[in-house]
């Protein structure tokens, strides 16, 4: 092991006494100092969104007449039902989903189980955004490309798919959302001690009881923070619903979050809105720890074990094999096939036609709409400094924790975790009435900062269970050895937690190359993203907006090519 | 002594036709201190390099055919930028108050049609006070309360009418009443009036010319709400919406110019004119070049363009459209007459309440 001899070699390399000094400050302070950054970063624009929850335009009294508006109005009370009925029916249909993909690639002899395992993540990889646009391409009533190829070809009537309902936005949602519950389980799945399993059939149950009774509980932390994490994201999205559901009358809470920062604008209103949904996020956060606080989940013991690979019979295979073509078929191929229909043709009639297919869309987005251009820059330079950036104080943080487990540690865990769980739109609300008063506002600086307050807790979860892989053993020896706190890490600790790093980094790379919740808030003339590009040309033409897609889609395979070259340490 | 007064001729005259040459077309049949004027603009904004416009009507495309017209016009560098945005009008007024709140200008100039809201501005003073020479062109409009000399214009101004595909719908007749008569349930939409006021104008003018009665029954059609003009056109050129309730001419015009066939009406009753208000910002960062473009979107020049690309509606006095099928002259148009200057923004609320109520929006 590389990092193991460089430490063994650091007996060559006695730091001086001042540059020990210098060290022992660093190992002090710099990993204390990116927790209580952390600290900050989710606390403070809360704390302002509830403080002007509490405040009207044009006064700084403090004042609930925000929240009783709130109680008052039906159209707010509708909106809370759909977001409830999105959040809970997306995270039943995402966690079963999810669950069962994981299962069959993790746990199954299904043939090509490699080629899924990477292609479950595919829905991953494209903005929400872009998949609702493309299943209202695919299944709008009167102008869906199925609903007309049922209804020429096969005279079947589909326009009870409703894509512009509730329905249609859990759908579209489960699609994007399973790969997150896929991720949060695939590991623990792998981890699982086979011979638990085995007790269970041996005492007589049958498959689903095992499930039942023993696989799934073990998986219940995994999966309960799946689980939240797709609770709060996909009740707080804006995007879905603001294309399938908000021209229809069907209000949600994002959207109208989105609307009352919107003109004419009731900033007042809109952090009640994100306040009450950040109560509810809170709330589940505290009922889900203590859930899992009450029992134990060890499985991993000293003893070796491997996962069973259920030998599946030959219609439980094809079943298998059939859900994996559906999700895939459903997540991936068709809305990306209905994305680049669009985006070749010139004007969408319901049906393309070959014989007008043209690439103006895309000389329009690349050549003459200046914009892109610099949102394909923006969304680099900002997803690449954010991801690093993130990783960075992720990484320090979960090492302060990992390496110093008092009550501090146990207060500031759920804290650090926070803004993980809040809605970008809310979290983009909490930046902006903290920082539009500052020369931030309008600025590359605003964004990133939304980013890293947002994302730092990613960053941070995956990689304390990277550092909780490495044995505190091998730093003990570098620093036995002599190295310092900075060698120990830059020489041990890191390389060996490097496929974890990459992995992270990437993983980040991607939610940032396609965020737009609170990057709409946010930017200014000149530091528009790709996702704010997107909105900024469905005003003008969705075909545009399918070529710009197209582009994006290329931009996140080559991350997704480079993820796939560490998917295990991803999986893992 | 004769050679030398001959050689200072040649000379002189050479350097006059040089000046000619260089002389942009702005600077032609002006008097002196309109020249000094310009001229003084012209090197302060070929200093400045560029500057920031936001529209919620012109597209990239019509910004592209402006912007080499206006460097010829006025004789810039070929290097001049224009950072152009075209953005729905609640997002633009949302990030102009923003940038107010903040205390930024990163627009210049910008276009969006809300008199109420630009009007309200210029009494708060976020708008530049520029006496362009352009304003003597738009006297009849002034008149008629639509442009405040001083502060704002309009580049064009547009109507929302019912749009729809011959080939999927027919309407006989020219009056809102004819056109309601084959909406279909579900299958019409209208603007966004929770987030738009050219939707509330429209509705304004709608309720005046047709009573409130009338609005309800196009409500119980359960109109679809969509914010931008283009998504409009669009969803009745695929099929998914029979009729257009709000549509656009402008949008007619460009997608039949790809290969639509879409119609509208300007029914009997009159129409609600949107003028698009135009204007500088108090603090824009680019001032020079800001007056400059402001002149020149309401040129001759600058209209034809504009009504050309986007078949807007000029203001301009004695303006000949080159499109008078998709852009007639204001003159031609039966208009409800609203004064909005009359109107504050607590009644633009108040019917944006009425209107939210009729549709359950």
């Amino acid at each position: 092991m590389d990092g193991d001899l460089q430490a063994v070699t650091l007996l060559a390399q006695q730091p001086t006494r001042q540059h020990d000094t210098q060290h022992r400050r660093l190992e002090r302070w710099a990993p204390g100092l990116a927790v209580l950054l952390g600290v900050a970063l989710a606390l403070i624009p809360v704390a302002a969104t509830v403080l002007r929850s509490l405040m009207v335009d044009g006064s700084d009294a403090l004042t609930i007449v925000n929240y009783q508006r709130l109680f008052a109005d039906p159209r707010v009370h509708l909106a809370a039902r759909n977001t409830l009925v999105i959040g809970v029916f997306v995270t039943l249909g995402s966690g079963l989903l999810g669950v069962l993909l994981a299962w069959i690639v993790s746990r199954t002899d299904i043939p090509g189980r490699k080629t899924f395992e990477l292609l479950n993540l595919v829905p991953f990889f494209t903005s929400p955004y872009v998949g609702a646009m493309a299943w209202q391409y695919l299944t709008a009533p009167n102008s869906g490309l199925l609903v007309n190829l049922a209804r020429n070809w096969f005279g079947l009537d589909l326009s009870y798919l409703r894509i512009n309902s509730i329905g249609g936005v859990i759908w579209v949602l489960v699609l994007f959302y399973t790969p997150f519950i896929y991720l949060f389980v695939i590991g623990p799945l792998r981890n699982l001690n086979g011979a638990l399993e085995d007790a269970a059939r041996v005492h007589g149950l049958g498959f689903i009881d095992t499930m039942r009774r023993i696989t799934l509980p073990l998986l219940a932390p995994a999966l309960l923070s799946g689980a939240i994490v797709v609770f709060v994201t996909s009740a707080g999205l804006f995007d879905v619903p603001v294309i399938l559901a908000t021209p229809y009358s069907i209000p949600t809470v994002p959207a109208l979050i989105f609307e009352s920062i919107g003109y004419p604008s009731d900033f007042g209103r809109a952090a009640a809105l994100g306040s009450m949904m950040m109560a509810v996020i809170v709330l589940l956060i505290v009922l889900q720890r203590m859930y899992i606080g009450q029992k134990r989940y060890e499985t991993v013991s000293g003893k070796g074990y491997s996962p069973r690979t259920a030998k599946l019979s030959r219609i439980t295979r094809a079943a298998c094999f059939a859900v994996e073509i559906f999700y895939v078929g459903f997540g991936a191929v068709l809305p990306l096939i209905a994305v680049l229909l669009v985006a070749l043709s010139p004007l969408w009639r319901g049906w393309f036609d070959p014989a007008r297919a043209t690439l103006e869309n895309f000389r329009y987005v690349l050549e003459e709409f200046d914009l892109t251009r610099h949102a394909i820059f923006n969304s680099t330079f900002l997803s690449v400094l954010g991801a690093t950036l993130v990783v960075a104080l992720g990484f320090l943080q979960a090492y302060r924790l990992q390496s110093r487990q008092g009550w501090i540690a146990k207060i500031l865990q759920p804290v650090l975790s926070m803004p993980n769980g809040i809605p970008g739109i809310i979290f983009g609300l909490g930046i902006l009435i903290l920082l539009i008063r500052t020369p931030l506002y309008g600025t590359y600086w605003i964004i990133l900062i939304a980013y890293v307050a947002h994302y730092f807790p990613f960053a941070m979860r995956s990689l304390g269970a990277v550092l909780l892989s490495l044995s505190p053993e091998l730093e003990q020896s570098a620093r036995s050895c002599g190295a310092t706190w900075w060698q120990t890490l830059r020489m041990v600790v890191i390389p060996l937690a490097r496929p974890g790093l990459i992995a992270t980094w990437l993983m980040v790379f991607i939610i940032l190359l396609r965020e737009l919740g609170s990057t709409i808030l946010l930017y200014g003339q000149g530091t528009e993203t790709i996702g704010v590009a997107m909105l900024l040309l469905s005003e003008q033409n969705f075909h545009y907006v399918a070529a710009l897609a197209i582009v994006q889609v290329a931009l996140l395979s080559l991350a997704f090519a480079l993820l796939s070259r560490n998917s295990k340490s991803l999986f893992q | 002594m004769k050679r030398m007064t001959m050689a200072s001729l040649v000379i002189a005259s050479i350097i006059s036709a040089g000046t000619a040459r260089a002389q942009a077309p702005a600077l032609n049949g002006v008097n002196d201190a309109e020249k000094a004027r310009v001229s003084a603009l012209v090197t302060e904004a070929a200093k400045e390099g560029a500057l920031t416009y936001w529209d919620t009507v012109l597209q990239p495309a019509t910004k592209n055919a402006l912007l080499p017209a206006f460097i010829e016009h006025y004789g810039l560098p070929k290097s001049f930028r224009i950072e152009f945005s075209e953005i729905a009008p609640s997002n633009m007024i949302t990030r102009l108050e923003q940038e107010a709140k903040a205390g930024r200008a990163t627009v210049d100039v910008a276009a969006v049609a809300s008199p109420i809201w630009v009007a309200a501005q210029a009494r708060a003073g976020a708008l530049m006070k520029y006496d362009s020479p352009e304003y003597k062109n738009y006297s009849v409009v002034a008149e008629a309360g639509l442009v405040e000399v001083g502060s704002y214009a309009f580049n064009g101004a547009y109507v929302f009418v019912p749009l729809w595909d011959p080939d999927k719908v027919k309407v006989a007749g020219d009056s809102w009443k004819d056109v309601l008569g084959v909406l279909q349930e579900g299958r019409v939409s209208v603007g966004n009036g929770a987030a738009s006021d050219a939707t509330i104008m429209t509705y304004i003018g709608l309720k005046t010319a047709m009573g409130k009665d009338y609005v309800e029954a196009l409500a119980a059609k359960k109109p679809v709400f969509i914010p931008k003009s283009e998504t409009i056109a669009s969803r009745v050129v695929a099929g998914e919406d029979t009729m257009a309730f709000m549509g656009m001419p402008t949008r007619a015009y460009q997608m039949n110019q790809k290969g639509a066939n879409l119609k509208y009406l300007l029914p009997k009753e009159g129409v609600t004119l949107l003028p698009q208000n135009f204007f500088i910002m108090a603090n824009a960062s680019h001032p020079a070049a800001s007056k400059l473009w402001f002149d020149f979107i309401l040129s001759e020049k600058g209209q034809k363009i504009i009504v050309e690309k986007e078949a807007m509606i000029s203001g301009r006095n004695g303006f000949v459209s080159p499109l008078p099928d998709y852009a007639p002259p204001i003159s031609q148009l039966h208009l409800v007459h609203i004064d909005w200057n009359k109107m504050t923004p607590e009644d633009l609320q108040a019917a944006r309440r009425e209107w939210m109520a009729i549709f359950k929006q």
